[in-house]
């Protein structure tokens, strides 16, 4: 029974770890925001269903143009 | 989502294909899809260009229905300022900067997916990251590859207008508040889970015996556990209350602290000693409930809070267009509205907003001036008349020379009166805490009576008693009441339209006296409209087809009337538009003109007696009548007015009908005002017209320093000039559609059309103080009884552990199954299919 002695500091030694863990989660913002990263995963599952036209990110040449090629 | 009737109708095409709404017949095309205005046909083309066409899937699947896009076509230059650049970005590795940028049009998923491709589309973006709930992006880019202005004009083309984040620092400094706090409840709860698995095995001991070593030991582990708790997670609870007696106010804090002193001293005496009850878990449980309730409330409020913080800095103008050269039609640069000095000269073209108070150099235009002064007919400027800050130019280019620009135009003014009154607004005590000062009275009776009684056995056991009194009677339950309550109320009320910034007016709206309304905007759909139309439908759909092709205010109130019926295409061609007087041009080859009098009378038509005589009346009640010419004979007259929302009457009855006296505040002329006011049985001497901005302040400010008023002053309202008076009434509230100014001043935000989520409003506050009240009076109960026990000395350490949980939980269940906005969440499902009558 002498092993509690042991045992329990031991056990609060791994308590004391995920709280670190936590505290450091937190500290660096991993719940500043709660709803963004919940539908954000969604997409990443969209990925491989091709989609009707061009899909994916785009080529090159068309980024070149792109943001950047205003009307008069 | 969108619904199989709408792609149905994309196909058709009828519906636009970027947000679905209804496509006018004359935008309607053969070739490719229809759209409902350029904007959207801009940012679908962008979106296709890009190879984003899942967007539409994404909008369709996890998202509220699009909003028809805004592309403003600015070139950002005042993005690229240097000083601008210092002061609102943050250096990052490798010469990367980080910006803050607010983006306008943030709907669903579906823009987090959109926004957050960016880096692909333009390169030297090498990340972003969109917060839905606050609309904030946070861009890391390269300066040395991409200007911020080529960033802001993707994000434009996108239909997202992105404005400088500039109460970043703000929402940053808020942000550390909620990590620091979240830690606090991580610590509380973790140690007071395992305290409770530590005293489980004491309590077991204490029935199947437990050898002492083992016992010593146990003890001496849960107070060091209980450290952490004490010292850190405990501190704002200490904190407040030390901060309460030195300004002498007694709030629920003082006997919490109170007993997680006593308890912690007195079980830490226990454990050196080695005999006697200690507390540690109920006091860890203790903490760790009310910073999980604590941080239940901030989270509620957290999204209301985080939109008006990012529309702070926002106000309304942050750019003008400077002219570079000499000539008043020299090019011009943007600029921010900072940058200006007195004396520079700044274009505004037609739909821009005035940025600056100043004086006309060139141009003849119109400017409306509703949110500034709550007009509804924009008035005529021309060179030589001074301008304000705020007017937005409905006609055409003018040039005016900037007189004062920021915060010392006569909008910065007001918006710095906004600040003021919002910084010095005192924090309403609530129920609970006025129950605070009595209750500690109780507490020292109760305590001094159970010493005296338990004496006899001697001073240990006597202070045995205190102590256990004090855990027992600790006011956790009392402490929960109000935030639970509260943030039960703010998430539903939100989930309802509803956005309460602050609390406090939830409070505040129980009792209400007075609510003064704002007319243009708030009580009015505050845009022009076709209110009555008198002639031939033929003549309608020709004038409305003409329309169409001009971007004029009065185009609009044709466009929005009898929206989505079914109409031939119509071939429009010849379009001549004469600036103040109207339009003309030749549909589906009848020569047609709409405009004034003077208008349809240059092109020569006749006005047949009876359209002469209806024109007269529509004048008489303070519409302006709009001729329809065809084929040189007028045949139909429209009156275009401010038409009153839909469910004005019905709110303004049931306000009276609950005894309020209700007020319509205006800056529009005395006479409209009384027109509005009259059909909704608002008297003449309780709507007041011709008021500037500081007359509705004043107005304000005289009511709420009343002293004997039998309730709070509301003030509804939407414009830049209602602002003033939005902060310094005891409740504010803010309608949809209303300027960042509003939003910014007023405690409660209305993201759900109209004026009648005013009455759940109230119905919803009077609700959740029916359930503070019950939750007080429950854990009431479970202190006396408490109490009660432990004057008998029936209450030991296990007692006290089973008792306080059971307090809280009957406080969080008696929250949580409250009818709190209950109905207004109903209501809010059923907007979309109410149809205005």
């Amino acid at each position: 029974m002498e092993l509690i002695f042991v045992l329990l500091p031991f056990a609060l030694l791994f308590a004391g770890i995920a709280l670190a863990l936590f505290v450091w989660a937190a500290r660096s913002g991993q719940f500043d925001d709660l709803d963004t990263p919940a539908v954000r995963i969604l997409f990443d599952d969209e990925t491989p269903v091709p989609a009707p036209g061009p899909a994916g990110p785009a080529p090159p040449a068309r980024r070149a143009g792109g943001p950047d090629k205003e009307g008069p | 989502m969108r619904r199989p009737a709408e792609v149905a109708n994309t196909r058709a095409g009828t519906a636009c294909a970027h947000c679905g709404l209804p496509v006018p017949a004359s935008r309607r095309r053969e070739d490719g899809p229809p759209f409902c205005c350029g904007g959207c046909e801009q940012v679908y083309g962008l979106i296709q260009e890009w190879g984003y066409g899942r967007f539409y899937r994404f909008a369709g699947q996890h998202g509220r229905p699009l909003e028809p896009a805004r592309v403003s076509g600015r070139a950002f230059e005042e993005l690229d300022d240097p000083q601008l650049l210092a002061e609102f970005s943050d250096p990052m590795t490798q010469g990367r900067c980080r910006t803050r940028l607010y983006l306008e049009g943030v709907h669903c998923a579906a823009c987090v997916w959109l926004v957050e491709k960016l880096p692909e589309a333009v390169p030297g973006v090498d990340s972003v990251r969109l917060n839905l709930g606050s609309a904030v992006a946070e861009v890391v880019w390269d300066p040395g590859r991409v200007a911020l202005s080529r960033i802001g004009r993707a994000l434009d083309r996108l239909g997202y207008t992105p404005h400088v984040h500039r109460a970043g620092r703000l929402q940053e400094s808020r942000r550390q508040e909620d990590r620091a706090a979240l830690v606090k409840l991580g610590v509380a709860v973790a140690c007071a889970m395992n305290l409770m698995f530590l005293h489980g095995a004491l309590y077991a001991g204490e029935y199947s015996g437990m050898a002492s070593p083992f016992e010593s030991f146990f003890r001496w582990v849960s107070l060091g556990v209980s450290l952490p708790v004490m010292l850190f997670s405990a501190r704002p609870f200490f904190q407040a209350a030390w901060s309460g007696l030195r300004s002498r106010v007694v709030h629920m804090d003082l006997p919490v602290a109170l007993a997680l002193a006593v308890a912690f001293a007195a079980s830490a005496w226990n454990t050196v000693r080695g005999s006697g009850p200690i507390y540690f878990d109920s006091l860890a449980m203790l903490v760790a409930a009310l910073l999980g309730a604590r941080q239940v409330q901030r989270s509620a409020q957290r999204a209301a809070l985080e939109r008006a913080d990012s529309l702070r800095g926002v106000a309304f103008v942050e750019f003008a267009r400077r002219l570079t050269g000499e000539s008043l039609d020299s090019p011009a640069v943007e600029v921010d509205v900072h940058r200006l000095s007195p004396g520079d000269r700044v274009e505004v073209r037609s739909g821009e907003l005035v940025p600056v108070d100043g004086v006309v150099l060139a141009g003849r235009s119109s400017l409306d001036n509703a949110v500034l002064t709550g007009e509804s007919a924009p008035g005529p400027v021309a060179e030589g008349d001074a301008v304000n800050a705020g007017a937005t130019n409905v006609g055409a280019r003018i040039v005016v020379r900037v007189d004062a620009a920021g915060e010392k135009t006569r909008v910065g003014a007001l918006f710095a009166i906004v600040e003021e009154a919002l910084a010095r607004r005192p924090a309403v005590l609530q129920l609970s805490d006025r129950l605070a000062r009595y209750f500690v009275w109780a507490v020292f009776a109760v305590g001094a009576v159970t010493g005296l009684v338990w004496l006899p056995l001697g001073p240990a056991v006597a202070l045995e008693r205190v102590v256990a009194l004090l855990v027992v009677a600790c006011p956790c339950g009392i402490a929960l009441s109000v935030p639970l309550a509260v943030s039960v109320a703010l998430t539903r009320a939100a989930r309802s339209g509803i956005y309460v910034k602050n609390p406090d007016a939830l409070q505040k709206l129980r009792r209400v006296s007075h609510v003064l309304l704002d007319k243009t905007g708030t009580l009015t759909q505050g845009r022009a409209a076709l209110v009555r139309w008198k002639g031939s439908q033929t003549s309608f759909d020709l004038a409305r087809a003409l329309e169409e092709e001009s971007a004029h205010a009065v185009a609009g109130a044709f466009g929005a009337t009898r929206a989505g019926r079914p109409r031939a295409v119509r071939a429009v061609s010849g379009v001549r538009e004469v600036a103040g007087q109207g339009i003309t041009g030749v549909v589906d080859g009848s020569a047609v003109a709409v405009g004034n009098r003077a208008h349809v009378e240059a092109a020569r038509a006749v006005v047949p007696a009876a359209l002469e005589t209806h024109a007269a009346t529509l004048a008489a009640e303070g519409l302006s009548p709009v001729y329809v010419a065809v084929d040189g004979r007028v045949e139909g007259i429209g009156g275009i007015g401010d038409p009153v929302r839909a469910d004005a009457a019905a709110t303004v009855s049931a306000l009276r009908a609950a005894g309020i006296r209700v007020l319509v505040l205006s800056g529009d002329h005395p006479r409209v005002v009384a027109q509005v006011a009259a059909p909704l049985g608002i008297g003449p001497e309780d709507a007041v017209g011709g008021m500037t901005p500081e007359a509705k302040r004043d107005f304000v400010a005289r009511l709420t320093a009343e002293p004997e008023r039998r309730g709070s002053v509301v003030m509804v309202g939407d414009g830049v000039n209602d602002a003033a008076a939005l902060a310094l009434a005891d409740v504010g509230i803010a309608v949809l559609g209303g300027t960042g100014a509003s939003i910014v001043a007023a405690d409660v935000v209305l993201t759900r059309e109209g004026v009648a989520p005013v009455l759940d409003l109230l119905e919803g506050a009077r609700s959740v103080h029916g359930v503070v009240a019950r939750n007080l009076g429950l854990s009431l109960a479970y202190n006396v009884a408490g109490a009660g026990l432990a004057v008998l000395g029936h209450v030991g350490p296990l007692l006290a552990a089973v008792l306080m949980p059971a307090s809280s939980i009957t406080v969080t269940l008696s929250s949580a199954l409250s009818r709190t906005f209950a109905n207004g969440t109903a209501k809010a499902r059923a907007v979309p299919l109410r149809r205005e009558s």
